[in-house]
């Protein structure tokens, strides 16, 4: 009998009645030979792991992370309200210590989800390990939070929604910007102004196999996380820097990816990308079970892996260790000098152009951040969409202070008479939110 | 006409069923745990001495002989041989004294990914031959998928074995460890399961009977004599199922109810959704291994008549072990039932003695002698109405992979509860008054689970997988592997299911199914995408033949317990 090291929930929700469209790698087959294998291994036989059901999330969990234009119905499908509510089951299994450790293998994703919505990018409609977290921190009272995100893609939604919060540290580990979808993640992006360092980018070239991978978890994600020492640490698994993934072109293995949440020892991990759903995804997702349990996972392979096929060149690892290099120092040093910031008196400013790749839409923002002494201050975004127009969005953040709390709400009121189409207000301290509908 | 016997750990409960008047005879014996054949042979006897010269149709055994084995190790040795490819290590599924790995695996789809290593195969079988190893359990990984490794090892030995159990006839169902398992303990009980059915055939014949010969299994269905003999592990857990069917024909039940059978030692809770036995899958454990033997949804719970009643600080705690029998029968502790008899009309045993035991309980009670008793059974109420309502929870709870599942979750709630057991018609108030639910207590409840053996009738549980790209359909637990076009759909596959299923109840279980009865429990077809080219479907049904009773014999045995 194998004996759990730790108590793992899994809360598994293939959606096999939901995809993108019928060919789309979002689509129902994608976690059907991952169940197959989970099932035939018999892994919700072994004692201590136990396999749940998701819940339903609720509107207002959307509502409270994202401002959602012109709705939040007209941006989601009953699928994601499952899989948000998927992570929040996690997390509750988690936070009243029924299970040490949860894995939400659900979908769709959600890390290209950025604050406001006004559609689908990169398969993803709404951020669910960020609905996730703040339920969390509402209801359990936690604070500080590291979410390290392993697809392979750069985490370009979870950077933007924490991009403000010196509580969220966001580490990513993707596929080069330069040669893959969303095409960011630099070293140079390291957080806003007041939360400078807490966003990390390890963006590591094509081919890495385990050796570059494990490297960087090594030598920049664990004494990061050590130094930071979050309340809980979220692990956005995503798959796809699988070698045989059809849509990047890294050279990880199931194997690498069992090892890396070996060390990494997540109290979350919540499933992201991954469209290799035949060669990778039912090892890479066993692999990660049997790992987060403290199980053995020598055996779990990839019928077709040959490690000697991905043996790195010094030079490459060379360049990691550099890329590395840069991102530690980015965390423990950051520069504080910053050449594009913009202010427009108390407020700082920064200009966002916005491609939503999977509804085709494109959006222009303009993003204020309340320079304040005594908080991280309130945020307000203009926001226009080649869908919706026109619309304003102001976020009293958790924890600001009662100054920042009276102009957000002065602003809203203010913003009622200039003439926008809709109107989203997120007041986290009295956890309401108001939405103004103007026609 | 009927006949059905329940030989259970204690007793033996037999019933014959008249087609025309309902039940014509029962009887209830003490079982010989040495020679359950001998008991059968006494119920045979009896109930015959009552009616003479009967004609019966159909036998039905529900019997434990195999729990029994099970239980106490009186098990042949197994050569149990796998093949497993990447996953968890393979040897963490040892089962038994011979479990041997033979290199070769295939892959979630069921295609070759390593070849089967014959030679070494051959070396593996020769040396268990060797020991002495006489049957045979042959389980490769994703087999129901693609049975090809099965198949292979089974040629080496099948001229050399008295018995080869194969993987992918067992069940459908992926689990590759609880296919291990029931694999091993089907081969094991097979001699000692084997003997005992040609006895009790031999039986039959002495008294002049030769009637159609079938097993309870542990869902409540049905299997014939010969279907018993090439898979007897079905057979183990028959018991409790037994008495769920009892109460099915005994009852019109058309709602969520739940059936509490409070025995001895436990109380068995069962669950009707929405008047239809619930059933698992993959519910029976065997000495903590989980098994494919499709069952009853049954929970046992450590309280029944002889459960020990104590007192912990000012609270009464009762099981779940039972320290010998309840004092009224001449045991030391009090129980369970000693309280149940202090405040009944009919008296059990030595009532005396049980009153002693309320002495003995009120000492450490401070409450008056006289409300001793009562407390007792509401605190036993109490502990039943928390395990039903976790069960209920739990059974609402299940995983689903669907969102249209998800948003259409219908919950279980029980709306009525069956009571039967001995101190069924003493507990019923009580009951009642704990869970808030009308209470019945139907008739013959003494022998329902005879009831439930005779009236059951075969079920059945088959899935079809489809794969287009590879034109290929099996239906494994039939052995069915067809090639098919690409063109194969999911409204085919159901036609297909059902047809191979009616054919198979009808040739193999001697039953002419009706086709509405063949119940479609899931079915998914999903494109299989290569690049981003459609390149074929995966097609599954699941098709079920549920638990049920004999139409004819339906009228009959029913009582009015509905009032």
């Amino acid at each position: 009998m194998q004996q759990v090291k730790n108590k793992l929930g899994v809360v598994f929700f293939p959606a096999f009645d939901w995809a993108i469209s019928p060919t789309h790698p979002e689509r129902q087959e994608r976690l059907l030979y991952t169940m197959d294998q989970l099932k035939e291994e018999g892994v919700f036989d072994i004692p201590g792991i136990k396999e749940y059901k998701p819940e339903l999330a609720s509107r207002h969990e959307i509502e409270k992370v994202h401002f959602c234009f012109p709705d939040v119905l007209s941006n989601i499908t009953d699928s994601h309200l499952i899989s948000a509510g998927g992570c929040i089951k996690a997390g509750k299994l988690v936070m009243e210590k029924k299970e040490d450790k949860a894995f939400a293998l659900v979908r769709p994703p959600g890390h290209h989800a950025m604050k406001v919505v006004h559609g689908g990018r990169g398969f993803c409609n709404i951020n669910i390990e960020a609905i996730m977290i703040e339920y969390l921190r509402e209801k359990y009272g936690i604070k500080k939070v590291a979410i390290v995100d392993t697809d392979c893609h750069h985490g370009d939604g979870s950077q933007d929604i924490y991009w403000h919060d010196p509580d969220t540290l966001y580490i990513s580990i993707h596929q080069d910007g330069r040669t893959l979808y969303p095409g960011t993640g630099f070293t140079s992006e390291i957080g806003g102004p007041k939360a400078k360092g807490k966003t990390i980018n390890i963006p590591l070239p094509p081919h890495t196999s385990d050796e570059g991978f494990l490297y960087a978890m090594e030598n920049v994600v664990l004494p990061i996380l050590q130094d930071f020492a979050p309340d809980l640490v979220v692990n956005s698994a995503g798959q796809d820097n699988h070698f045989s993934d059809p849509i990047t072109n890294m050279n990880f293995s199931a194997q690498g990816y069992a090892k890396l949440t070996e060390m990494l020892k997540p109290d979350l991990v919540v499933l992201e990308g991954g469209y290799s759903i035949q060669g990778a995804l039912p090892y890479v997702n066993l692999g990660i079970v049997l790992a987060l349990a403290g199980l053995d996972y020598s055996y779990v392979k990839e019928p077709d892996y040959d490690p000697k096929k991905f043996q790195m060149d010094k030079r490459t690892m060379d360049y990691i260790k550099r890329i590395c290099e840069t991102a530690r120092k980015n965390y423990f040093s950051p520069p504080q000098s910053d050449i594009t910031l913009e202010k427009d008196g108390n407020w700082i400013v920064r200009n966002k152009e916005i491609f939503y790749d999977t509804s085709y839409i494109v959006e222009r923002q303009r993003e204020y951040l309340l320079d304040c002494e005594n908080c991280r201050g309130i945020l307000k975004i203009e926001t226009s969409s080649s869908r919706v127009k026109n619309c304003l969005a102001i976020e009293a953040p958790l924890n600001c202070c009662e100054k920042c709390l009276n102009i957000a709400y002065m602003e809203y009121e203010k913003a009622k008479e200039k003439g926008y189409s809709h109107i989203q207000f997120i007041d986290r301290v009295n956890k309401k939110v108001f939405r103004e509908k103007v026609k | 006409m009927l006949f059905g016997i329940d030989v259970g750990g204690t007793h033996t409960d037999a019933v014959l069923i008249d087609r025309e008047v309902g039940i014509r005879a029962y009887v209830k014996i003490p079982t010989d745990p040495d020679d359950l054949l001998g008991s059968i042979r006494q119920a045979i006897s009896e109930i015959l001495s009552q009616e003479k010269g009967v004609e019966i149709e159909r036998f039905n055994l529900s019997t434990t002989l195999c729990t029994n084995a099970i239980v106490q190790d009186l098990l042949e040795p197994v050569g149990v041989i796998v093949s497993a490819g990447p996953g968890i290590d393979p040897h963490k599924f040892s089962i038994g004294n011979y479990y041997e790995v033979i290199p070769g695996g295939l892959d979630h789809r069921g295609t070759e990914i390593q070849p089967l290593d014959i030679s070494y195969a051959n070396r593996v079988i020769s040396n268990l031959l060797d020991y002495g190893v006489k049957v045979f359990s042959v389980v490769s990984k994703f087999s129901p998928r693609n049975p090809v490794h099965e198949e292979k090892i089974a040629e080496l030995i099948r001229e050399k074995a008295d018995f080869v159990t194969l993987g992918h006839k067992l069940s459908g169902q992926l689990n590759f460890p609880r296919r291990i398992a029931t694999a091993y303990y089907n081969s094991a009980v097979w001699p000692i399961f084997d003997k005992f059915l040609d006895s009790v055939k031999r039986c039959l014949e002495e008294f002049k009977l030769s009637p159609q010969l079938n097993i309870l299994k542990a869902d409540g269905g049905t299997m014939p004599y010969n279907t018993a003999k090439r898979i007897p592990v079905e057979s183990i857990f028959s018991g409790p199922a037994a008495s769920v069917m009892g109460i099915f024909s005994l009852c019109d039940i058309t709602e969520d109810a739940i059936v509490l059978d409070v025995g001895g030692t436990t109380t068995d809770i069962g669950v009707f959704a929405a008047g239809v036995p619930l059933i698992e899958p993959e519910n029976v454990r065997l000495k903590e291994r989980p098994t494919l033997v499709r069952a009853m949804k049954v929970k046992s719970i450590g309280l029944g008549g002889d459960s020990a009643v104590r007192v912990n600080g000012d609270k009464i705690e009762i099981g779940p072990k039972r320290l010998g029998p309840c004092m009224a029968k001449g045991g030391d502790i009090p129980a369970f039932l000693d309280a149940l008899n202090c405040i009944s009309d009919e008296i059990y045993g030595d009532r005396d003695a049980s009153f002693k035991g309320m002495h003995k309980i009120n000492e450490s009670l401070r409450c008056p002698l006289e409300e001793t008793p009562m407390k007792i059974v509401e605190q036993g109420c109490k502990i039943l109405k928390k395990e039903v309502s976790e069960f209920i929870d739990e059974i609402n709870e299940r995983p689903i992979y669907t969102i249209h599942e998800l948003l259409e979750f219908r919950k279980i709630e029980p709306k009525k509860i069956y009571l039967m057991g001995g101190p069924a018609n003493i507990l019923k108030k009580f009951i009642e008054k704990e869970f808030g639910l009308p209470v019945i207590v139907p008739e013959y409840f003494g022998v329902a689970n005879a009831i439930g053996a005779a009236i059951a009738r075969p079920t059945m549980q088959a899935e079809l997988f489809a794969d287009t790209e590879k034109k290929i359909m099996t239906i494994p637990v039939l052995g069915i592997k067809e090639n098919i076009s690409k063109h194969y759909n999911l409204k085919v596959a159901r036609e297909d299911i059902r047809k191979y299923m009616s054919t198979y109840i009808r040739e193999n279980l001697g039953w002419d199914i009706d086709l509405s009865e063949l119940e479609i429990i899931f079915e998914s077809s999903m494109n299989m995408v290569k690049d981003v080219f459609t390149v074929g479907q995966d097609i599954r049904v699941k098709c079920q033949v549920k638990p049920g009773i004999c139409k004819d014999y339906e009228n009959v045995v029913r009582c009015v317990c509905n009032r």
